[in-house]
């Protein structure tokens, strides 16, 4: 177990000389197990590749690979050793399809962005907020250079051509949009309604109290008038009458504000409108002759009762007649 | 990509004649249209670019059978998205895939090949790979977004060519650069291509995140109200979403196309049927587990028993 600790370590060391630390070939030993003899034995052959310049090799121990995460897309807790890493291979191919090295910029339009710091792939809003600061930063570069070459780079708002989304669905996109948008006003004014519908309350509920102190203070100066003049004996006259401003009769008299009278047959409760004056007359009795019978739910159908007239109507019923009740079965 | 040299052969058998009518057409090569006399002078001419290069890279697009809803409608997103690039029928074959696949990008002409395998209805795995002899890459592809969200609110010119960006992490290793190289090469639209348009108005960001390839695609809005001139202020830009959007998941990276010895292996990859298994399995123990916690419990209150309570009788009447 000593020499197998000694080459994790060493194995260890190389790893943190490379950057990435997910490099399968630096963890084939790492992710072993101490149990299992046989493994030890493939140690050291991993120990001597490790060491060589990394050739063209596989591993080809079959081990359990474990997934120990429970996110949605489930990943090794520790990298599976059977894991192919053939880098000469894969520099091989790159240099077989890669283009020739004086390509001028304009073929690949590719930008490198230097990403700062780790984004953490569970956070949502860091994670899209990287990558438009990475979309944001490659436009503005590519923007420079397209600037010193002189070539025209975003497309100038008369430019009407064959866009990659239908104007059906741009459409769509629009109106839940503006869909959204009244939701939120819409709920904005709600609130606000509340709000004013409680503060109106309470500027009510002053209002009354302000009645009620006014109403009690009128009347507390009227019995002190009243002791006055007692107390004065009644020989002042009218002279000293303080204006109460409720003498003039009009306490008595109803307010003229007529409330309409509301028949019995009136669905509508004498809420309906009579029609303005510009109507014609015959058509407004003809209005309103529709609609007392089909305005409102109708008239109340009064059609059949049993009234002292029709229970005596039994010989209406015609006796000749077959055809009367088609769904009695016969 | 090399396979088109054949003309280069035949160029001395050509006899010249130049008086036959109409000049000859130029021949044609893969680095571009060239004149005789052009072709004559390519040894004089400098070693620097002697060559125009053209981009003749061209993309198959398909799909399995059996393939999903929403899959189908991210291929062709795809497919509005490239212009170089040619769909094709569903391919049925399972057994023989690669040698099927292979024969129908000879037979359409293509460079490339961009094919979606969706297994079980369920997951789609997307296959990048370059005809001849070139590498082939496997994906998983996860969180699929399609164009047709509305909370996707970008449009763009169809057929631009869109802006490459790449986030540093593609330099830090030998099959990151592999992988960008083919994405350049797959999802750039060549200069200068007949269903091409002008102007680059939309961003493709690939980014690699947690060891997955996330991809997004947004348009580049400036506010119009500003002066008329092409150059307008770049403070104001903002960029808008148009989708699609997939997170990319390599599995394996081959040597050869559909097939070949494997150069690369994700040492972090589950596939999700594993995943399903053993969710399963977790399930599947349910009852047995609870029988044991029961048991396991009344063991250990026997042997460790209850003091007894001083006020359990308190409020007994």
């Amino acid at each position: 177990m000593g020499m197998a600790d000694g080459s994790k370590d060493r194995i260890f060391a190389e790893g943190e000389k490379e950057r990435t630390k997910r490099e399968a070939t630096d963890f084939h030993a790492m992710g072993l197990r101490s149990k299992d003899l046989s493994f030890l034995q493939s140690e050291k052959a991993v120990e001597d590749n490790v060491d060589d310049v990394m050739g063209d090799y596989s591993e080809e121990e079959d081990s359990e690979s474990e997934s120990e995460s429970d996110q949605e897309d489930v990943k090794l807790a520790e990298p599976s050793k059977t894991a192919v890493y053939n880098r000469e291979g894969l520099v091989e191919k790159l240099e077989d399809i890669g283009w020739p090295e004086n390509v001028d910029w304009m073929h690949k339009l590719s930008l490198d962005i230097d990403q700062e710091k780790e984004v953490d792939v569970n956070d949502d809003l860091a994670r899209e907020l990287a990558f438009y600061t990475q979309a944001l930063e490659g436009t503005r570069a590519a923007f420079d250079k397209f600037q010193s070459m002189g070539l025209p780079f975003l497309r100038p708002p008369d430019y009407y051509a064959e866009m990659v989304k239908t104007d059906a669905h741009m459409q769509k996109v629009k109106g839940k949009l503006l869909a959204q948008k009244r939701q939120i006003e819409e709920s904005e004014e709600r609130r606000k309604a509340r709000e004013a519908k409680r503060i109106a309350k309470e500027v009510q509920a002053e209002k009354l109290k302000e009645r009620a102190k006014q109403k009690k203070q009128e009347i507390e100066e009227v019995k002190k008038w009243r002791k006055q003049r007692q107390q004065s004996g009644f020989k002042d006259g009218k002279d000293s009458m303080p204006d109460l401003g409720f003498e003039d009769g009009k306490t008595f008299q109803r307010s003229s504000k007529k409330r309409p009278g509301v028949s019995p047959g009136d669905r509508s409760g004498g809420k309906a409108k009579q029609g303005g004056g510009k109507s014609n007359n015959k058509n407004k009795k003809n209005r309103e002759f529709r609609n007392s019978k089909f305005g409102f739910g109708g008239r109340k159908g009064m059609k059949k009762q049993n009234t002292a007239e029709t229970t005596n109507d039994v010989l209406a019923f015609n006796k000749s007649n077959a055809a009367g009740n088609k769904k009695r079965k016969r | 990509m090399g396979k088109k040299r054949k003309h280069s052969e035949t160029q001395t058998a050509e006899p010249r004649k130049k008086d036959e009518g109409a000049p000859e057409r130029p021949k044609r090569t893969l680095m571009g249209w060239k004149d005789k006399d052009e072709v004559n002078q390519q040894t004089e001419s400098s070693p620097d670019s002697p060559q125009v290069f053209r981009n003749k890279e061209k993309v198959m697009v398909t799909c399995s059978r059996r393939i999903n809803y929403r899959y189908r409608h991210l291929m062709l997103n795809m497919v509005s998205l490239l212009p170089h690039c040619k769909k094709d029928n569903k391919v049925e074959s399972r057994s023989s895939k690669g040698a099927t696949l292979n024969e129908l990008i000879e037979l359409r002409g293509c460079s490339s090949a961009l094919f979606f395998e969706c297994r079980k209805h369920q997951d789609l795995y997307m296959w990048m790979a370059r005809c001849p002899n070139g590498p082939s890459v496997k994906f998983l592809v996860n969180a699929v977004h399609t164009m047709e969200e509305l909370k996707l609110t970008g449009n763009h010119l169809k057929g631009s060519r869109p802006l490459l960006t790449f986030s540093s992490n593609f330099e830090k290793d030998a099959h990151w650069k592999l992988l960008k190289e083919m994405i350049i090469q797959i999802f750039g639209t060549p200069k200068e291509h007949r269903k091409s348009k002008p102007y680059h108005d939309h961003v493709f960001v690939f980014s690699i995140v947690d060891d997955h390839i996330w991809f997004r695609n947004y348009q580049k809005s400036v506010p119009h109200n500003e002066s008329d001139k092409m150059v307008r202020g770049l403070d104001k830009m903002t960029l808008v979403e148009v989708g699609p959007r997939f997170c990319l998941n390599p599995i394996k990276i081959f040597a050869g196309s559909f097939g070949g010895p494997t150069l690369y292996e994700n040492p972090f990859y589950v596939s999700p049927n594993q995943i399903r298994a053993l969710e399963k399995r977790k399930k599947a123990g349910k009852y047995a587990k609870k029988v044991k916690a029961k048991t396991r419990r009344k063991m250990h209150e026997q042997s460790n028993p209850l003091e007894p309570d001083e006020f359990a009788d308190m409020w007994r009447e």
